[in-house]
């Protein structure tokens, strides 16, 4: 899919949060010794999608080239492939956990530097985000 | 892509808000149409001259005690605003997406700067002080107090519904006048929707009012000896008339009116991040806006300018042309049928006075189905000359005359030939071209690697020449002053 607006951009990246947040949320149901954890990176999750939709809606105003910054971001349809816990193992499922976490990181990374002309705030909040992706990885490499 | 949900499904019957009250109006109804679906979202009053006589004698009621009313309690009102407007950020969006055919990613940034003046309003505890100096003769001290005037007219142009009564909105409550808007006729519902958060936002009865009409209502209203002072913002021959109405009646004005803008790209220039500028500043809001860039000048040799044109056209070209609810859309309809038309006439004039189309913006491919009344695509001139009237006179649409200038002299040379003053860009790598651009450009409001050069809230946004009538401009500090007078004190006590 290709994303080229501002508000595509960032509907899809509120989108993929979500998503994986329910995805960890699910997780954290099916396997209670490491409850904690998995709701822990739902929450941040979240609050990767809440910096987004703040910084867009607080930065977009008539003068920002909105409607053509993001000029041949492609992205992958399948970023969060569906059912992703379902019927697999834990170490299985951790590994395409780390996967998806790693597309999503460059998905942020490809946003980042498409959206360079835009205010500052908005490329800065995707590099933050992909900054703490990696973070993430490393966390859920600790329990795989 | 799907279209976002649209918050209007039915037709709406506006009506007038006056003395904190939705009134029905006698006036005769007019259809707002979707200019992109072509279907009718609402019906408009044209108000009779009773009710306009109404509203002023509400506003001017309610004058008196407003001024009196604390500031901090006034500026709790635009607290309480400011929330209202966020919490249906979305719907009033998609609203002026509905009535105005801009895209959504438009309308939210229309949105957040109308937001913005709320914002900068509030604060008017610190910005309404006066000044005051001891001893300015021994044992005489002398101080400055603002006051302010009664009821303002505000009459709105139809290319930002919802963003250009907020210029001047905040500022004159915040400062304990009234107001009365005077929505576009073509787009009205912002304003309704805007007046009914007013209404929940608890602001008394009379301090901001909201009356629809055509040019009879902005003309008794600003007749009318009630009215201490107006703001208009529209095309220029139409601010010339406001400006020497309000003149002879003795009223304040702000008055702003056309724009043909230069955009000057220097041969340093880095066109990898100028040509998105470009694409917003020539096409965004449909090439309907008072700071549209309207002629490129490309300074530098034929090998830039072939690099320069290629690049435009390849992004001009690949504008995704449709309904403004579809996230994937860049460029939506001109608002009207007529303004189309008036587009339409300028591409002909274009070619008839021996300018080259480019790219032709007759010629409409549009991702989904939508009846073609009010779309146009980007259309590009080459070889555009000052004396052309494409090249002098205000399109009000997607259309780009590209110029040459051997150099930046020449170009700001241009800028200065223009009866217009509205506003310029210079697009460069050298702080000294852009010095100079800046020194020497005769307009108000200038860019430098920026295509809209579109002052925040808490700047004046400005203007010159015939895209100017006034002293004071709306935003910020300025606006305050607008809508103050400055009463001077010099005492002495024995």
């Amino acid at each position: 899919m290709r994303l080229q607006t501002a508000s595509q951009v960032v509907n899809f990246a509120a989108e993929i949060e979500e998503k994986l947040a329910k995805f960890y949320e699910q997780l954290a149901k099916k396997n209670p010794e490491q409850r904690e954890f998995f709701l822990s990176l739902a929450k941040e999750g979240r609050k990767y999608k809440l910096w987004i939709q703040r910084a867009y809606h607080e930065v977009v105003t008539d003068a920002l080239e909105t409607g053509f910054s993001f000029e041949g971001l492609d992205t992958d349809e399948g970023l969060i492939e569906e059912n992703l816990s379902e019927n697999r193992n834990l170490p299985d499922i951790l590994d395409r956990a780390l996967d998806t976490e790693k597309r999503i990181q460059n998905f942020y990374q490809s946003a980042a530097q498409k959206s360079k002309s835009f205010l500052a705030d908005v490329p800065r909040t995707f590099e933050r985000v992909a900054r703490r992706r990696e973070k993430r990885r490393e966390k859920l490499k600790s329990i795989s | 892509m799907p279209i976002l949900d649209e918050p209007i499904k039915e037709p709406l019957g506006l009506k007038n808000y006056i003395d904190g009250e939705w009134e029905e109006s006698e006036g005769q109804l007019q259809d707002i149409v979707n200019p992109a679906t072509g279907k009718t979202i609402a019906k408009a009053p044209s108000s009779t001259e009773q009710e306009v006589k109404e509203a002023v004698t509400a506003a001017k009621q309610a004058f008196p005690e407003w001024r009196r009313t604390p500031p901090l309690a006034r500026c709790r009102c635009l607290f309480r605003l400011k929330e209202l407007l966020e919490e249906n950020f979305e719907q009033l969006s998609r609203v002026q997406t509905m009535e105005h055919g801009k895209t959504i990613d438009e309308s939210r940034g229309e949105t957040r700067r109308g937001i913005e003046n709320v914002e900068v309003a509030a604060g008017i505890p610190s910005l309404m002080m006066g000044d005051n100096l001891e001893d300015i003769a021994s044992g005489i001290d002398e101080q400055l107090i603002r006051q302010p005037l009664g009821v303002f007219s505000l009459i709105a142009p139809f290319n930002f519904p919802f963003m250009v009564p907020l210029w001047f909105a905040p500022y004159a409550v915040a400062t304990g006048n009234c107001i009365i808007v005077k929505p576009s006729p073509r787009d009205p519902i912002s304003q309704v929707k805007l007046a009914e958060l007013v209404d929940e936002a608890g602001f008394p009865p009379g301090v901001w009012s909201l009356v629809h009409g055509e040019a009879g209502v902005a003309t008794a209203l600003l007749e009318h000896p009630g009215i201490e002072g107006a703001c208009f913002v529209g095309s220029t021959p139409v601010a010339k008339k406001i400006y020497a109405t309000c003149g002879q009646k003795g009223k304040r004005v702000i008055a702003q009116g056309g724009a043909k803008n230069f955009i000057v790209v220097m041969p340093d220039a880095n066109l990898e991040r100028t040509i998105p500028s470009l694409m917003t500043s020539f096409y965004g809001n449909t090439g309907q806006r008072c700071l549209s860039g309207a002629n490129a000048v490309v300074v530098g040799d034929d090998s830039f300018y072939r690099e320069f044109i290629q690049a435009f056209y390849d992004a001009a070209s690949n504008i995704k042309i449709g309904y403004g609810l579809d996230e994937a859309i860049q460029m939506g309809p001109m608002q009207s049928e007529d303004g189309k038309e008036r587009v339409l006439g300028y591409i002909e004039k274009g070619i008839k006075e021996g300018a080259k189309l480019l790219l032709d913006g007759r010629k409409i491919d549009m991702e989904e189905e939508f009846p073609e009344t009010c779309f146009l695509s980007p259309t590009i001139f080459e070889n555009v000359t000052g004396d052309m009237r494409v090249g002098r006179e205000e399109i009000f649409g997607p259309v780009a005359s590209i110029m040459r200038a051997k150099n930046l002299d020449e170009a700001i040379g241009m800028t200065r030939n223009s009866p217009f003053g509205n506003a310029a860009s210079i697009f460069t790598s050298s702080g000294k071209l852009a010095r100079k651009f800046r020194y020497e450009t005769p307009c108000g409001n200038l860019g430098i690697n920026i295509g809209i050069a579109a002052p925040m809230a808490f700047f004046p946004f400005s203007g010159m020449k015939d895209s100017f009538f006034g002293i004071l401009h709306g935003q910020g500090k300025e606006a305050i002053r607008f809508f103050t007078e400055s009463k001077v004190v010099i005492q002495r006590w024995w």
